[in-house]
């Protein structure tokens, strides 16, 4: 386990730029065997990256990083787990048809070839029984929950021997007792001696749980390995977002005087499988406001985006738009109406194989003017160029084809196109999923650009910091309805994040209850 | 009105693909032949006698190229009708069926007419009928696939049978002819009805030749192709770019049976002189597998449509000159189409 004053793990200086973002830059911090350490930063502070780097993914343009006072060079991932360093991804990587033994299984460096069933089996219940990590080994993965599908990647990560333990937000898909029984196997596995990282935006969890902090801003460390003990609320907040949040610390050019551009009316609609996907949802949409509509996806947010850009029609309630009067959904929505869309799976929603960026755009553009004779192709990819330039976008040529360019292409093409012809709302869903620190921060700008115009900004977002920062008023939604609407100084993370709780709790509720059904 | 340019390849990859749509068959043929040669021979069947079906089939036929082209029409016809759905993501396993429809709707108006000596206005009158019914078939299957989800795989299929029960229904009774010696077939066509060649040339080839390329702008030049093509593509992204997907669903297999059913038309007119329950057997699902291979291309839809037809005439006298069973036509057939599809896709992938 190494003497107790070397560090497990110790970060020197290490840098990493991609392109002109210096992702990572010059940063140190250090954690000792028994520590637990947290890694603070807002979404795209560089935290993801650090990871990457500490686990092989990435290598660092410069910097050193030594394991149990030994330097090393992480290349690959294999290396980082040979070294002991064991990585809990934010997004799960299990298959759902296998089972979960055939998932550790097949993770297992020193898996035979021919399966030994009831070997690993036994090496996954000893494991499971050491830590107190309860998992059936025979379930199939499809059938667990996401509390589970995490313990099974701890699991995996344990049994190779990881010392050196890193965890990528690994709260923000549990439940709150499953936040609990998570973070009791972390002290377990602390007081047996575990290095481990945890990394996270939420400063409720670093009081919690970690013993030193760190802080990451924009990619810096702006607080080194501070006890958390020694350290105020306001201290954390003021190192991670720089400035003291707070809902007036941008001008508003929201109109409450105006007649609303769109406004929902007790909507109710019904998902195809029977569940409810928006249950009495009234809200209106205002010139120049930015309307943050909070709470984990899966919640109402698909269907209240396609109501409000006019996709789909509900099964009751009533949808006003400003100066057109009431309409019901068709073909294109509400486009030809002023009302634009970045959806939340474009690749499915909005990419069609094999056409270029133009002929795209000019499919797009025929539903923003149906009366328009014919598909005006040439043009298109000519004024996409333009509409990204003026958006501040970097997109690929127009005779590229879209279905093969990167997400975070088809992301940025998508986003000049709704950004540049919203006249008077654009409904944004997740717009900065996937895309890079940079690309986020331009984003983030031209949609709030568009007040300027008095089009107004719906913004769907997982990522509270994102809302807090773009919003004029914030909608929670929970379970299909609106669980509170907030505005001005009400406008707190811990106000939202208590909304969402309610949420949690409640949907935790009726998972136990068709348990018992 | 400025449209859409879909197509993104240069000219020196579309001048390949050209080259490539003749050569692939040939080689293709030459290879079947070969496979046919070894199956025949395991039959009990001389070399003697199989070089003199294939003289008296092709080399020693003056009229080779015209039965080929006649024979093509109903093929290319049954192509173009699936090539057309398949391009806004349908399939149509129909066009056999639709076929048949437009054949009989065809000579019903066409006998309807008697001798009333109404020259070319009454070709196109048929012609048109046997488009409406036949289009009329294929929008019905749309119909059931967008109001009741039936799916139009196994609707189009269905409906073959339909179609031909519908044909023997009215060749056994209420059609049949009196003056046929108790064969169930129509009363024959009125010469003015009928279409002949000119230079040596089948008039009804000439139309279906033009129409393909009808057909080739529409999918490739127009609006409507554009967007049968984005509907074909991704569903849910031509509906969020305001494209109503059943619309065009609807509209492509109308275009589709309207196609095939002319087909029928041209084929009664042309070729057949009357209707008779053998007429199309099985025409329509030679052209599904040739429309199948083409992919979604129009030429090599017409192309190996051709191929088909010439193999079927070239075979014709197998039966009598090398003693081979009537079936034997299908069996060269269908080793020419299995030589195209394992050519076309090894170049396909070399290219």
């Amino acid at each position: 386990m190494g003497n107790s004053d070397v560090p497990a793990l110790d970060v020197k200086g290490l840098s990493i730029s991609f392109g002109t973002i210096r992702a990572n830059d010059d940063v140190n911090f250090h954690v000792k065997h028994g520590e637990i350490h947290a890694l603070l930063g807002e979404n795209g502070a560089g935290k993801s990256t650090l990871v990457k780097m500490l686990y092989g993914v990435y290598h660092p343009d410069s910097g050193r990083i030594s394991v149990d006072g030994n330097t090393v060079d992480i290349s690959s991932p294999s290396v980082a787990r040979q070294l002991g360093i064991g990585l809990v991804f934010q997004d799960m990587r299990l298959i759902p048809a296998l089972k979960v033994w055939e998932n550790i299984a097949l993770f297992l460096p020193d898996t035979p070839a021919l399966l030994e069933k009831e070997q690993i089996v036994t090496r996954i219940s000893e494991i499971s029984a050491r830590w107190k990590l309860e998992v059936d080994p025979m379930a199939t993965v499809d059938d667990l929950s996401i509390g589970e599908w995490q313990r099974v990647e701890l699991l995996k990560v344990l049994l190779q021997g990881a010392k050196i333990l890193i965890l990528d937000e690994p709260t923000s898909v549990l439940t709150p007792d499953e936040v609990e029984s998570l973070f009791a196997v972390i002290r377990r596995l602390q007081q047996a001696g575990t290095a481990i990282i945890i990394i996270t935006h939420k400063m409720r969890e670093v009081r919690e749980i970690a013993d030193n902090v760190t802080v990451l801003r924009k990619g810096k460390v702006v607080m080194d390995d501070v006890p958390v003990s020694s350290i105020s609320d306001e201290e954390l907040i003021e190192a991670m977002v720089g400035h003291s949040v707070s809902s007036e610390h941008r001008d508003s050019r929201a109109n409450y005087q105006a007649r609303p551009i769109l406004e929902l009316a007790k909507i109710n609609v019904q998902r195809p499988d029977g569940t409810i996907g928006l249950a009495d949802v009234s809200l209106r949409v205002y010139p120049g406001e930015v309307l943050g509509i909070a709470g984990i996806s899966g919640n109402g947010q698909e269907e209240l985006a396609d109501v409000l850009s006019g996709y789909a029609r509900p099964e009751s309630g009533d949808i006003v738009l400003a100066d057109k009067g009431e309409s019901g959904a068709d073909a294109g929505g509400f486009a030809s109406k002023g009302i634009t869309c970045i959806p939340s799976d474009p690749i499915r929603q909005m990419v069609v194989p094999g056409l270029d960026i133009a002929s795209h755009v000019a499919l797009w553009e025929h539903a923003t003017n149906p009366h328009a004779r014919g598909y005006d192709v040439s043009g298109a990819g000519k004024r996409i160029q333009k509409h990204a330039a003026e958006v501040g976008l970097r997109i690929p040529p127009s005779n590229r084809i879209l279905s093969q360019l990167s997400g975070g292409n088809i992301q940025r093409v998508i986003l000049s196109f709704a950004i540049a012809l919203a006249e008077k709302c654009i409904i944004a869903s997740y717009p900065t999923r996937g895309l890079d620190v940079g690309t986020t921060a331009d984003t983030r700008r031209a949609l709030l650009a568009v007040r300027e115009r008095g089009c107004a900004v719906v913004l769907i977002s997982e990522d509270i910091d994102e809302i807090l920062e773009m919003s004029d008023r914030v909608i929670v939604l929970g379970n299909g309805r609106i669980r509170g609407c907030l505005s001005g100084s009400e406008m707190t993370r811990s106000s939202i994040g208590r909304l969402m709780a309610e949420e949690e709790t409640e949907q935790h509720e009726a998972r136990a209850g068709e348990h018992v059904e | 009105m400025k449209q859409g340019q879909v197509s993104t390849l240069n000219d020196k990859k579309r001048h390949t693909r050209i080259v490539a749509s003749v050569v692939i068959p040939l080689i293709s043929i030459c290879i079947a032949l070969g496979c046919f040669v070894a199956f025949a021979l395991a039959q009990g069947t001389s070399l003697e006698g199989l070089y003199a079906a294939l003289y008296y089939g092709v080399l020693a036929n003056p009229n080779f190229l015209t039965q080929t082209m006649t024979r093509s029409v109903p093929l290319i016809c049954a192509a173009l009708a699936v090539i057309v759905p398949a391009r806004s993501g349908l399939v149509n396993v129909g066009g056999e069926g639709q076929l048949i429809i437009g054949a009989v709707a065809g000579t019903g108006v066409a006998v309807s007419m008697g001798d009333a000596g109404v020259g070319i206005i009454g070709i196109i009158i048929v012609l048109l009928s046997g488009a409406l019914a036949g289009g009329a078939w294929g929008y019905l299957c749309a119909v059931l696939k967008t109001a009741f989800h039936a799916p139009e795989t196994v609707s189009t299929l269905l409906a073959n049978f339909i179609a031909a029960d519908i044909m023997l229904y009215l060749l056994y009774s209420p059609w049949k002819d009196p003056d046929g010696s108790g064969q169930p077939q129509s009363k024959p066509i009125a010469a003015d009805l009928r279409i002949t060649t000119v230079a040596g040339l089948p008039i009804a080839f000439i139309i279906v030749i033009v129409i393909a390329m009808a057909v080739w702008a529409l999918l490739n030049k127009s609006r409507w192709g554009f967007a049968a093509r984005v509907v074909g593509s991704n569903p849910v992204a031509a509906f969020r770019g305001g494209l109503s997907v059943s619309r065009y669903a609807h509209s492509a297999m109308l275009l589709g049976g309207a196609l095939a059913g002319l087909g029928g038309a041209l084929n009664v007119l042309g070729a057949e002189g009357q209707l008779r329950p053998g007429l199309t057997t099985t025409f329509g699902f030679i052209a599904f597998l040739a429309a199948f291979i083409a992919g979604t291309s129009i030429w090599k839809g017409v192309m190996y449509s051709i191929v088909a037809a010439a193999v079927l005439v070239g075979s014709n006298p197998l039966q009598l000159r090398a003693g081979l069973d009537g079936n034997a036509s299908y069996v060269l057939l269908g080793v020419t189409c299995l030589a195209i599809v394992v050519i076309s896709r090894k170049t396909g992938r070399a290219s």
